[in-house]
């Protein structure tokens, strides 16, 4: 999914007006909102929208200092690891099994609530998990967990179809092989 | 605070400088992620807050650690991590991740930066903000902006943060030499930044700002070697190579008295038994002598034994007569290499019979002989024991009954047999029947000599190869045994000792002496050598193949102890492995390989096989002797880098400076090309000095490497037309020029005397020692000195000269073979499908590895061939690099030149890491890439060429097009069935067959195809 693409989807998420959302010169993600002010940079321009809205995700986002920092890093970690890294066979294993991990003993990146973080990284990682088989998924059972929580949520699926994380559960009562 | 960052982490400086800025204190710790106490570090640098929350990117640590400073510093931030910072790692990379394109987007983001800086003082206003840090701290390491041009507002920027006290405390701590973008590969388990795609900037070129740093070796060179090159780089009038009539050691100066194994006599030597012992031993004595050290070269003929005696028999001659007439055709052949023995003996002469003699006497003396009885066959007719080889009979083993069966082995059967076991024996020589009687022999009784032996060898053993050491040590570790010096023979030494009368010395304890009463032909003064007076220190260089090693290792070192008279014993064992032809094993039976006197009749100059043998030799592990290697070394190496170098240099010389060698007047380029010489010259004397001629090889190609490079730098022929400053340029870049092949003559000496005295002939100069103790490149050839007449020293090797070669000694059948019985390109292509299909319906069926793997070696191999196939095939394409109107080759084209070359290059790198191989490959690559970039600048230019519209590719055929569609269409159509099923397993294949095709179209007609595959394109 492309930057332009994912800004307009997180600012229906956050109830923000996405106002006009390009790739400049620099093939950077901006957004031009309605007072004519125009940002730059993906992560920036989350900051933006965040400060803008009033919903949970982005209440949550800016609670303290110390969570502003980490839902920055997970941003730019999704900007310069997960989107681009998605496409390498290598990065891509390594980052399933980096968040596969993570998530074992968190059910959000940043704090016990929905971030921008992880509005971030689910976008961002949405087509590797999209692209994985079922005994993959069931692999990285603890994402999968993550991605299929997130994925429920209307303002985060926005219309989409689901996918299909069912015989995860299935296989935590039946223990057997999938096709 | 604590920093956890890995060595040399560029952004764990801008880490140290934002805490600087905070004024917090901070402590940093290298660590490594392969550690399993890291193991939840996700990349470094890390930082860990005094709470113990964990932050990895740098610019959200900037955001915490400094007050908010605006948008416009955000943006920055997240600018420098996001595209400057992979820029940068993409930049520096080098080997296989190194990127041609990443200079173009670097210097647009540089521009960027500039430009801001005209307008504001610091990038977010006014006031310096986290945002030049964090720039500031991308741009230091590496010295990205040593060197750029038009960047003046940045430079300024640049100098007034690094004047900073704050800057300079932290680069006091943390020096800028020490990081390089290179570590951030050790920063994450992603492997750095490489996957993160650089952005295909839009905006118009940038133009050249940054210094292209595709690494250079000169980047590395220090002051204090451009000193100490500057220094050296004068004219001292060069001593004499004393050339005295019989070398003797002397007290205090170093004396190296070299061996080679000594030839069996009969044995016509192959190319493996050369550059095993003589050739590596001639080398390494024609350079210890032109070091300046008291060199003697000792080899010559074993010639006693067993095999000499049946030799005489099949040939009927006496075995003296044998030995004359195998004698000659050792010596003609190594005169033939260029051998210089100080003196090629033999062992069948006087001395040899007095040394071997005395030394028994002494061993007997001293109490290390012993008497046993061996049992053996007795021909009474001929009045003589029979060696093994001398009986006949019936083969002992049942079932098999052969008559004519070997006293060592039964031709028929195939056993091992013992001669004393053969049912009715008979001597090989009178046809009568042996009796078995049992005959006393003497033994060296070296478990008495083991201790002294083991003391012996723990201190020698640190000269040696490596192969040297680790079969004498199993030889050790196993224990030794007594081993039997006589033997019932005629042709050998006689035991002089009662009751031994009609024996003689095995050979092994004989020939070993061969090396002292060779060097009592040469001198009467032998002495010296061997048994030196204390004060004279002799260093003995052993050369031989590994089987040879425990002779001299082991065997006869004991001997010598046992007799303790202070002889000299080996401190350098110079053990090669073994040589193969064309990878497989030379056999004089068989006709395979190439001997000594084949070598001859090529044609090819016996430097050249010196110079090939040399480079090939088997040093540290088996090599292989190969005709295209030897062809490619002779084309790229001698001829096309040391020739074309050494010839252009003197040319010059002769036709602009009437053969006088003009004044040297250094600049910094000169020093730096002296400085790199240096270090190839210290990498050559270094391992001559170990015998490591191989290596050595590599350092004198590297010389003249160099000096090719900086002649096609420096380009005196255009210097020479210009102004009266530039034609000064030109004279001292020929001067210099001319000196280097003055040295390189020098240096190559040892490796090919002849062409090195050819080399100094046109040089009009003489051969200049080598100052080992100080390896610096001097001034030989001072201005005003006249040279000789250029001509070139090397011809071209032709590939049909070689393929004959290649068929007339073996090792073509297999080739003839495989050419007859290729197949084409289009059948291999659907073996090769047939057989992917089968390997998907296997994995699918089943997940026991043990059934699929060998399909899939399978395919493995057909694909193998197939790429072979194309490769040979007949390009159906149009000729591979049509020019466009103006005449220059179309980027299109080159792009796909391109492409095919760097194929070639990866394909040659993973074969060999013989840089030699695959050094001039990547040279066209890199012309081509030069050319590539000369193209694109063209086509920017002229707008009718700016767009690659289908209809200026005029090579895409429509027929092929609208095939290749289908196919695609085909293809996808497949790909969506099959993806509807959902396994990955399966149709992953079929999307990289899908994507291969439409990457053909592409290649055909210019334009992406449009498809459904397009993952981020369909949805945007």
């Amino acid at each position: 999914m492309c930057d332009v693409a994912t800004v307009q989807k997180i600012a229906n998420c956050l109830g923000v007006n996405p106002g006009k959302v390009q790739l400049n010169e620099e093939q950077v993600v901006t957004r031009t909102s309605g007072q004519k002010k125009s940002v730059a940079g993906f992560a920036t321009i989350l900051e933006s929208l965040a400060s803008e809205s009033k919903s949970e995700t982005a209440q949550n986002s800016k609670t303290s200092r110390e969570v502003e920092a980490q839902v920055y890093q997970w941003i730019e970690f999704s900007v310069l690891y997960v989107a681009p890294g998605s496409k390498d066979k290598y990065v891509s294993k390594q980052l399933l099994a980096d968040f596969n991990k993570l998530f074992a003993s968190k059910s959000y990146l940043v704090g016990h609530f929905i971030t921008l973080a992880d509005l971030a990284v689910y976008y961002a990682i949405n087509d590797l998990v999209k692209s994985l088989s079922p005994v993959e998924k069931e692999a990285y059972l603890n994402l999968s967990r993550w991605f299929d929580h997130l994925q429920n949520r209307p303002d985060v699926h926005q219309g989409e179809p689901l996918l299909n994380f069912t015989t995860i559960y299935l296989h935590g009562w039946a223990t057997g092989t999938h096709i | 605070m604590i920093i956890y960052t890995n060595e040399g982490n560029p952004l764990g400086l801008q880490l140290l400088m934002l805490a600087k800025f905070a004024k917090r204190p901070v402590q940093v710790q290298l660590v490594n992620l392969n550690d399993v106490k890291y193991k939840d570090l996700l990349a470094l640098p890390t930082l860990e807050l005094d709470s113990g929350l964990r932050l990895f990117s740098p610019a959200a640590i900037a955001k915490y650690l400094l007050v908010d400073e605006g948008q416009l510093r955000d943006e920055w931030l997240e600018w420098s991590a996001t595209l400057l910072a992979p820029a940068l790692a993409h930049h520096m990379a080098v080997g296989h991740k190194a990127d041609a394109n990443a200079l173009p987007v670097l210097n647009a983001l540089v521009k960027k930066l500039d430009d801001s800086l005209k307008s504001s003082p610091f990038l977010a206003g006014d006031k310096l903000s986290a945002a030049d840090i964090a720039v500031w701290s991308l741009l230091a390491p590496d010295g990205t902006l040593k060197g750029a041009q038009n960047v003046d507002s940045l430079r300024d920027w640049y100098g007034r943060i690094k004047a900073l006290p704050e800057v300079q405390q932290v680069l006091a701590e943390q020096p800028l030499k020490d990081l390089t973008f290179n570590a951030l590969q050790q920063s994450n388990r992603y492997g750095g930044l490489h996957h993160v795609p650089l952005k295909r900037l839009s905006l118009a070129d940038a133009g050249k700002l940054l210094v292209d740093t595709t690494p250079t070796v000169a980047d590395t060179v220090t002051d204090e070697e451009i000193s100490a090159a500057k220094a050296a780089f004068t004219y001292t009038a060069p001593k004499e190579i004393k050339e005295q009539k019989t070398v003797l050691p002397k007290a205090g100066e170093r004396n190296v008295l070299i061996t080679s194994a000594l030839p069996y006599v009969n044995n016509v030597p192959h190319l493996g038994n050369i550059i095993g012992c003589v050739l590596s031993a001639d080398i390494y004595a024609r350079y210890s002598r032109s070091a300046g050290y008291n060199t003697l070269l000792i080899c010559g003929t074993d010639e006693y034994g067993t095999a000499t005696e049946n030799k005489a028999l099949a040939e009927n001659l006496t075995p003296r007569e044998i030995c004359d007439k195998y004698f000659e055709l050792h010596n003609a052949i190594y005169r033939w290499f260029g051998i210089g023995f100080d003196y090629f003996g033999r062992t069948t002469t006087q001395e040899q019979t007095d040394i071997v003699q005395e030394a028994f006497k002494d061993v007997l003396k001293s109490g290390y002989i012993i008497t046993e009885s061996v049992e053996q066959l007795l021909c009474q007719k001929c009045d003589r024991f029979l060696a093994d080889r001398f009986v006949e009979g019936t083969c002992p083993h049942l079932g098999c009954g052969y008559e004519d069966a070997r006293g060592d082995q039964c031709d028929k059967c195939g056993k091992l047999v013992n001669a004393t076991e053969l049912i009715r024996p008979r001597c090989k020589v009178c046809n009568s029947a042996p009796v078995l009687r049992s005959s006393d022999q003497l033994f060296i009784d070296l478990p008495k000599a083991e201790p002294q032996l083991k003391e012996w060898v723990d201190k020698s053993e640190g000269g040696w190869t490596h192969n040297a050491k680790v079969i004498t040590r199993a030889w050790l570790k196993e224990g030794l045994k007594p081993r039997c010096i006589t033997r019932d023979l005629k042709w050998g030494i006689p035991v002089p000792h009662e009751g031994f009368e009609k024996k003689v010395f095995y050979v092994w304890f004989d020939a070993p002496f061969g090396y002292v009463s060779m060097t009592k032909r040469y001198t009467k003064e032998y002495q010296q050598w061997w048994q030196p007076a204390k004060g004279t220190d002799v260093e003995l260089f052993q050369f031989m193949a590994k089987d040879n090693v425990p002779f001299h290792s082991v065997v006869w070192p004991s001997v010598l102890l046992a007799i303790n008279k202070g002889h000299t014993l080996v401190s350098h064992i110079m053990a090669t492995e073994y040589l193969n032809y064309e990878d497989g094993k030379f056999s004089k039976s068989r006709g395979i390989g190439v001997f000594g006197n084949d070598a001859q009749e090529t044609g090819i100059p016996a430097d050249v096989w010196r110079f090939y043998l040399a480079s090939a030799r088997p040093e540290g592990q088996d090599s292989s002797f190969s005709w295209n290697d030897l062809a490619a070394r002779n084309n790229s190496e001698l001829l096309n880098n040391l020739g074309n170098f050494v010839n252009r240099a003197l040319v010059f010389c002769e036709k602009n400076f009437n053969s006088t060698v003009p004044e040297v007047a250094t600049t910094q380029d000169e020093l730096v090309l002296l400085a790199l010489i240096n270090r190839e010259l210290k990498g050559y004397i270094n391992s001559l000095e170990k015998a490591k001629l191989r290596d050595g090889i590599r350092h004198l190609l590297a010389i003249s490497r160099h000096g090719n490079g900086y002649m096609q730098t420096q380009q005196p022929w255009v210097l020479l037309k210009g102004s009266d400053d530039q034609k000064k340029r030109a004279s001292t870049i020929i001067a210099l020029c001319v000196n280097i092949a003055c040295l390189l003559a020098n240096l190559l000496f040892p490796y090919m005397p002849t062409t090195a005295r050819t080399l100094f002939g046109q040089l009009n100069a003489k051969q200049t020692p080598l100052n080992a103790e100080k390896p610096l490149a001097t001034l030989l050839l001072p201005a005003g000195h006249k040279i000789g007449k250029p001509a070139p020293l090397f011809a071209k090797l032709e590939q049909s000269f070689i393929d004959e070669l290649k068929g007339k000694y073996g090792g073509a059948q297999e080739t003839k073979a495989a050419a007859q019985s290729q197949p084409s390109a289009a059948d291999l292509e659907q073996a090769v499908q047939a057989q992917a299909d089968k390997v998907r319906q296997l994995k699918a069926s089943t997940k026991d590895k043990a059934v699929w793997q060998p399909e899939v070696t399978k395919l493995l191999e057909l694909k193998k061939q197939l790429e072979g196939a194309k490769k040979t095939a007949p390009n159906p394409a149009p000729a591979p690099a049509p020019t466009s109107s103006n005449g220059v080759q179309s980027v299109q084209d080159l792009e796909k030149a391109i492409q095919e070359q760097g194929d070639k290059v990866r394909r040659l790198k993973g074969s060999t890491k013989d840089k030699a191989v695959w050094q001039p490959e990547v040279n066209i690559l890199l012309d081509l890439k030069k050319k590539l970039e000369a193209a694109q600048k063209a086509a920017k230019a002229g707008p009718a060429a700016a767009v690659p519209a289908p209809s200026a590719a005029p090579s895409a055929d429509a027929g092929q097009v609208k095939a290749l569609e289908d196919k695609i269409a085909q293809q996808a159509e497949k790909v969506r069935t099959l993806k509807a099923s959902g396994d990955a397993s399966v149709w992953k294949p079929e999307v990289d067959a899908l994507l291969a095709l439409k990457n053909q179209l592409t290649a055909l007609t210019g334009i992406p195809a449009a498809g459904s595959q397009g993952k981020s394109k369909k949805k945007k």
